[in-house]
This record gives structure tokens, C-alpha cells and sequence, in this order.
């Protein structure tokens, strides 16, 4: 089948699910009250000086965009519970690789939509001065959203029809994103204290996105296949 | 020639058998349709067929394609239209056939699009979402992708459930111009006669096989 094809396939299932959460108002707007919610309790529990919050930083962040790409994920289905959509879905003439890719890039906009909000907003919140690398900082998040979302998009399709998804999806991306959320931390502290090691945490960044990535699109076809 | 051959077709779900030894083959231009009562295994027939389902045992080619190693092959020959419409409530008729277009490589052209919208009666409401559709609306949008390109099988399930007596007579003459340029057409129905005029032949799918549908049932 031509690249083309394939490409405006892939364009229009994430068109789809982007043009769907417009519309609704849904996963966008609560994605980002939710994570405004999580950064201000976490300024209020730790209630950090400049220096502390410097350090603190990369947890806090990667934990909020973790607990915030949970609620962005469990409605990646959402749209194909009516009326048929994922059978339709899966009726469809392209390979089935290239609606995982879809449904990952849909998701993967709407989640680094939120992260471009919250960075500048963490920044201000916990009164951090490191603005300067705040592109740098961008960088790092995006890396490992590619591979969380790559990987939660599997995990939602996988616990798409159990009773309690929600719950399931959250046991299952916790413990599997914890190698790519401890490399994400590490670089970002690499980022902002340059006496800490940074070049490894990169690319072990970079090797849990091309296995997420690789593996994802097969196993997606496997899994929806009866 | 058989353009679609099925041969000793089984299919289970869990403990319980559904089909047991489906034998079936179509030409071009033909049009069968699937009688039988509920639970009979219509339903599970035609998603095997349209490769939603995994071939458990048996053989199934459509057009020479096998359905074990070359799905999306067969897909891309057919079109099915079943009990659920698959179109997304937050997108407009124009904007639901455009994606069904694009997921089946299909060339995207706006003005096939619309004279399709407009052929099922749906141009007034083009803008709106679907979701505020009546349930015969929604099957009449399903049934304008037919109009998108020529598929080699039609599978239909309820075809003419929810459909007005416009609707009918609309389905029915796209059938008819279907099957006189060589598609073929599979469908489940519990009422053959709203095909009227439109050649067919009738099977009947019991105890998880297929028989001549003019036999009586003896269940």
C-alpha cells in the first residue's frame, strides 16, 4: 500500500480523536485542571525554598504529566465505544499498525498540548529560575512522552472492554513506565545540575521510545485481533 | 467462477459452536441472502467473512485473497454494513464518509463525498453531527459508502431494519445497479421479501451449516 496512503490514514484517526475532544470539551480541559490540581498539592505538601524546589523539579513534573496522561489515556477509546467504532476500525483496508500510530499521535498531541501548558506553569508555582533551559526542558519531556503514550495506547486498547479499565490501565502503566519515568527524571535533573550525568539518561530515553514504538504497532494487531 | 469460496468454515466461542462446516461459494453478480432464526450463527458468518473475526478452522478466499494471511486484501474488497453503523457521532455526514474514504485508501475527492450525502437524502442536515441522527438516518449514511467506491462483496446484516419506504426503494435500486456491474451481495435478513424484484437466492443457515433456503426448516 502506497506511504501516502498509510500517512493520511494515520492523519485521520488522530484528526478524528483531536477534532472529537474539540468538540466535546472533554479530555483536554480535564486533563489540564487535573494537573494544575496535582502541582498545587504538591506545592502545598512540600511547600519547598527555591533550592529544594530546583531539585524536586523533574519528580514533580514527570509524576503530574504521569498521573495526568492516565486520565488522557483511559478516553483514548472512547470515541469507538458508539455504535461500532472500533469494529468499524478494524474493518478498515490499511494495516492495523497504522491505527495504533493513528490513535498514538492523537493522544500524543492532546498530551504534549498539556505539557507545553504546565511546564511555564510549574516554573511560576514552585518559583523556579531555570527558564534559560526551559527549550532543553521541553526536549526532555517530549523524548519521554513518546514513549509513555506509545505504551499507554497499547495498555488502553488492551484494557478497553474490562469492567474497571480505568483501575487496570493505571496498574499496568505504573509499573511498565517506570524505567522510562526514571530515565526522564535523571535527564532532567542532568539538565538543571550539571554535575549529575545527563548523555546516558538521553539515550536510554531514546532506546525505551524505539522499543515502545516498534513493539506497540505489532502487538496492537495481535491484541485486537479475534 | 467463484469469486468467493468458503470450505469447511467452523467457528466456536469458547465451548459453544457456532458454525460447523460452512460451505458456500459466489459469482459475480449474485446475490444470497442468509435466513435463519435467531442465534443461528448469521451474524458470526457474516464477521468472519469480513474478516473481523479470525478464521478458527476452514479455508476463505475472496477474489483469490486468503483470509488466513491476506486481510487486508479481502477488506479492501468489501464493504460491510451490520447491526452498528461505525460512524462517530461528533462528526458531520461529510466528515464520517471522508474518514471511512481515507482508512480505505480510498482517493479523497469532496464532490463523490457530497453527491453521496446527497443520494441518501442526507444534504439538508451535512453539517450537523450525526449523533442527533434517528436510527434510519444513521443506517442510510452507513449505506452511502457504498457510493464511495465499488467493492467486490457486499455484506449486510438487517439491511433494511430502521429504513422508511424511501429507504428501501433507495437500497434496493443501488443493489440492483451493484450486482449489474459484478459485486456480490451476502446479506442477513429475517425478510427476504423487501428485496422484491431483485434476483436472489436463499440460504439457510442451521445447526451451523448451510443449506438451500427454500427447504423448510425442520427446527
Amino acid at each position: 500500500m502506497p506511504l501516502l496512503i498509510l500517512l493520511r490514514a494515520t492523519y485521520r484517526v488522530a484528526w478524528k480523536d483531536v477534532v472529537g475532544d474539540w468538540r466535546r470539551r472533554a479530555t483536554l480541559s480535564s486533563m489540564l485542571f487535573f494537573a494544575i490540581a496535582v502541582l498545587v498539592v504538591f506545592q502545598v505538601a512540600f511547600d519547598p525554598d527555591r533550592q529544594e524546589a530546583t531539585r524536586l523539579l523533574p519528580g514533580l513534573l514527570w509524576a503530574t504529566v504521569l498521573f495526568t496522561s492516565l486520565m488522557g489515556l483511559g478516553r483514548v477509546f472512547q470515541a469507538e465505544e458508539e455504535d461500532g467504532g472500533l469494529e468499524g476500525l478494524l474493518l478498515a483496508s490499511v494495516p492495523r499498525g497504522v491505527l495504533f500510530f493513528g490513535k498514538w499521535l492523537g493522544n500524543l498531541l492532546l498530551t504534549v498540548l498539556v505539557e507545553l501548558l504546565l511546564l511555564p506553569l510549574t516554573l511560576v508555582l514552585f518559583n523556579v529560575d531555570v527558564w534559560g533551559q526551559l527549550p532543553a526542558l521541553i526536549g526532555v519531556l517530549l523524548l519521554g512522552t513518546l514513549g509513555l503514550t506509545g505504551l499507554g495506547v497499547l495498555l488502553a486498547a488492551m484494557t478497553q472492554t474490562a469492567r474497571s479499565r480505568e483501575t487496570l490501565l493505571a496498574l499496568l502503566l505504573l509499573p511498565l513506565t517506570a524505567p522510562l519515568l526514571i530515565a526522564g527524571v535523571q535527564a532532567m535533573a542532568g539538565l538543571l545540575d550539571p554535575s549529575l550525568e545527563l548523555g546516558s539518561w538521553m539515550r536510554l530515553l531514546v532506546i525505551f521510545d524505539v522499543v515502545y514504538l516498534a513493539l506497540a504497532p505489532w502487538a496492537f494487531g495481535w491484541l485486537v485481533a479475534e | 467462477m467463484a469469486l468467493l469460496t468458503v470450505q469447511d468454515l467452523h467457528h466456536a466461542f469458547g465451548r459453544h459452536r457456532v458454525l460447523n462446516g460452512v460451505e458456500l461459494s459466489m459469482e459475480a453478480g449474485e446475490c444470497a441472502v442468509l435466513l435463519g432464526s435467531n442465534g443461528s450463527g448469521k451474524s458470526t458468518l457474516l464477521a468472519l467473512l469480513s474478516t473481523r473475526l479470525r478464521v478458527q478452522k476452514g479455508h476463505y478466499q475472496l477474489a483469490g485473497y486468503s483470509a488466513a494471511q491476506q486481510g487486508e486484501e479481502i477488506r479492501h474488497r468489501l464493504l460491510f454494513v451490520g447491526h452498528h453503523t461505525h460512524l462517530y457521532g461528533h462528526l458531520t455526514p461529510l466528515e464520517n464518509l471522508r474518514f471511512f474514504a481515507d482508512l480505505h485508501g480510498l482517493p479523497p475527492q469532496p464532490a463523490t463525498l457530497a453527491a453521496a450525502v446527497a443520494a441518501v437524502g442526507l444534504q439538508r442536515f451535512s453539517e450537523q453531527p450525526v449523533r442527533w441522527f434517528s436510527a434510519g438516518m444513521r443506517k442510510r449514511l452507513a449505506l452511502a459508502r457504498l457510493l464511495l467506491f465499488q467493492p467486490l462483496l457486499l455484506l449486510l446484516d438487517e439491511p433494511y431494519s430502521a429504513l422508511d419506504v424511501q429507504g428501501v426503494a433507495w437500497l434496493n435500486a443501488s443493489l440492483d445497479r451493484f450486482l449489474q456491474q459484478g459485486g456480490m451481495v451476502l446479506m442477513a435478513s429475517h425478510d427476504p421479501e423487501r428485496l422484491e424484484s431483485l434476483p436472489h437466492r436463499l440460504l439457510r443457515l442451521q445447526r451451523g451449516q448451510l443449506s438451500d433456503g427454500r427447504e423448510e426448516c425442520p427446527c
